[in-house]
């Protein structure tokens, strides 16, 4: 069998103008203490709009401006606890209409969520079948290009 | 009217283009030869091969005017191909001039100025060489646009006035540029993307909201705006006079490549599998469906047992349906209508989407080669509003 060890070399150190990743993207303006204070505040305005069971408000506020990036792990980890309250406490039925409620922005950065999600199982209150009935019928309305945006874009979540 | 298909292959078609009367095209055919085939009634019979690269050809353009065929391929090199009778016999044959292209990576895409005096190569060297003839030492020499370039230059296209160039490129940025070059060019005049333009003057740079690679790009017969399709499943229209960027997400895989039909209108077409129109102005764009009618005819058996058009798309392939039926139902073996066939003409991913014929100022048809080895040539106003499509109309986005 051929040698293949070659292709594992990482080229890039041997280059001095190599392309760095955040040349890629565009860096959040909000500095990172204010991302968790923004983060921490729209927990409480997702709990309130919970309690009046409006869940495309609450999923909006969550959304909307969320945390991507470096430096704002903490952020991240918020906004994903806020936004797994949301799905696990919306009924199986109440998904698609709700989905379709959404803007495509706010679609595409739940698509985000929901792949981050499958791939941290076991943690928090994540469960996998929840997040499953999400991805099918956000895929029923956005189609696998919202899928492709997830896998594409460079603002992680 | 329906499409013309035509099998080329069983391999993929990297590229084509069509010579002016549109008896002769020229392929690549996924290897370093280009093949010629001449037109006989309703076939295409190979006539020439081209071989000189060494490496895979990706890309071909047939200059009208002038009848020449510029080629481009991973081996770096570009060659201008031009019909010349051969001293012994007479007989035309196709010859070869080398263009010193000074790159060292792959050259991955290669097209004239609409005055054929010069072309443009893209490259993975993020260079985009310009060449114009130099007759004293009987070759085609390049001067390079370099910056802001970060990463491979995946397609690029002229704008009409000969001057201004579209690039797109895998550090998910659409961008033009100046490509003057003093020796071939009058001065240009002013026009919305500038007025003073010198070599390598940056005009404008745009990206996608969600980037990704930028897979073609594209001025509008006027050349006042400039449509852009990235990896994101998006295509962008960009109108400079008035900075206004209109962005449209589709439910489906990205396109690839894309051409302007009218001043109101652009054919995209990529992974999934159709040619899909859009049309708008100044004041907003939309999708208006497909040229690929697949609710039609063949179509519409195939599709009964598949429970209707979902926005799924290409997901909703009769292979999905297979693997669906044996999961969910514990059906297994082979129903007649299972086969792999896609719904769509092509069978596979288009790689290019050419204007083929023109009436006025308007493309009346396109032609779209692919992956299936497949080359087809559509009629531009024969669209159908597809299910897949008309659910998800209002992505426009300022």
């Amino acid at each position: 069998m051929a040698d293949t060890a070659f292709r594992k070399i990482d080229i890039d150190v041997y280059d001095e103008d190599v392309l760095q990743e955040e040349e890629l993207v565009t860096a959040d303006t909000r500095s990172p203490v204010q991302v968790l204070e923004d983060a921490r505040q729209r927990q409480t305005a997702v709990r309130g709009a919970l309690a009046r069971s409006d869940v495309v408000g609450a999923l909006n506020i969550v959304l909307e401006n969320a945390p991507y990036g470096p430096d704002v792990e903490e952020a991240k980890t918020v906004t994903l606890q806020t936004l797994l309250t949301i799905l696990n406490s919306t009924k199986s039925t109440e998904i698609t209409p709700v989905v379709k409620g959404l803007s495509q922005d706010s679609q595409d950065t739940l698509m985000k969520y929901l792949y981050k999600g499958m791939g941290m199982p076991g943690w928090g209150d994540i469960s996998g079948s929840v997040l499953l009935g999400w991805h099918e019928k956000l895929t029923e309305v956005a189609g696998t290009g919202c899928i492709v945006r997830t896998m594409t874009d460079r603002r992680s979540v | 009217m329906a499409p013309e298909v035509f099998n080329f292959a069983q391999t993929p078609i990297t590229c084509h283009a069509f010579s002016a009367d549109h008896k002769q095209i020229a392929v690549s055919l996924n290897s370093n030869d280009v093949r010629i085939f001449t037109r006989q009634g309703a076939t295409w019979t190979p006539t020439e091969t081209l071989s000189e690269h060494d490496k895979l050809v990706t890309s071909i353009d047939w200059a009208p005017n002038s009848n020449r065929i510029v080629t481009a391929s991973q081996d770096r090199n570009a060659y201008v191909w031009q019909q010349t009778p051969d001293p012994q016999t007479g007989k035309l044959i196709w010859k070869p001039t080398l263009v010193l292209l000074r790159i060292n990576r792959a050259a991955t895409f290669v097209r004239w100025s609409p005055k054929e005096d010069k072309f443009a190569v893209a490259s993975g060297a993020r260079t985009i060489a310009i060449c114009s003839f130099d007759p004293e030492n009987n070759w085609w020499v390049a001067k390079h646009l370099k910056k802001p370039i970060r990463s491979t230059v995946l397609s690029v296209e002229w704008h009409p006035n000969n001057v201004l160039l579209a690039s797109g490129s895998a550090d998910m940025k659409a961008r033009v540029f100046s490509a003057y070059i003093k020796e071939v060019d009058d001065k240009p005049a002013p026009t919305v993307w500038g007025s003073k333009l010198p070599f390598n003057t940056l005009c404008g740079e745009y990206a996608s909201p969600a980037g990704g690679w930028v897979h073609a790009v594209g001025f509008s017969p006027s050349g006042d705006a400039l449509a852009f399709a990235s990896h994101d499943s998006s295509i962008s229209i960009v109108y400079p006079s008035s900075s206004t960027v209109y962005n449209i997400r589709i439910s489906s895989l990205p396109f690839v490549t894309l051409t302007w039909t009218a001043e109101d209108n652009i054919v995209a077409a990529g992974h999934d599998c159709q040619p899909v129109v859009f049309s708008g102005s100044e004041s907003g764009w939309q999708t208006v469906g497909s040229l690929d009618d697949s609710t039609s005819g063949k179509a519409a058996t195939a599709q009964a047992g598949l429970g209707g058009n979902s926005p799924v798309g290409r997901l909703n392939s009769t292979a999905f349906s297979t693997f669906r039926n044996a999961d969910s139902r514990g059906q297994s073996g082979s129903n007649p209508l299972n086969d792999t066939k896609l719904l769509t003409v092509h069978q596979n991913t288009i790689t290019s989407v050419r204007p083929y014929e023109s009436k006025g100022s308007r493309v009346v048809k396109v032609s779209t080669s692919g992956v299936d080895g497949n080359l087809v040539i559509w009629d531009v106003d024969n669209v159908t509003a597809s299910g897949g499509l008309t659910g998800r109309m209002a992505g426009l986005r300022m």
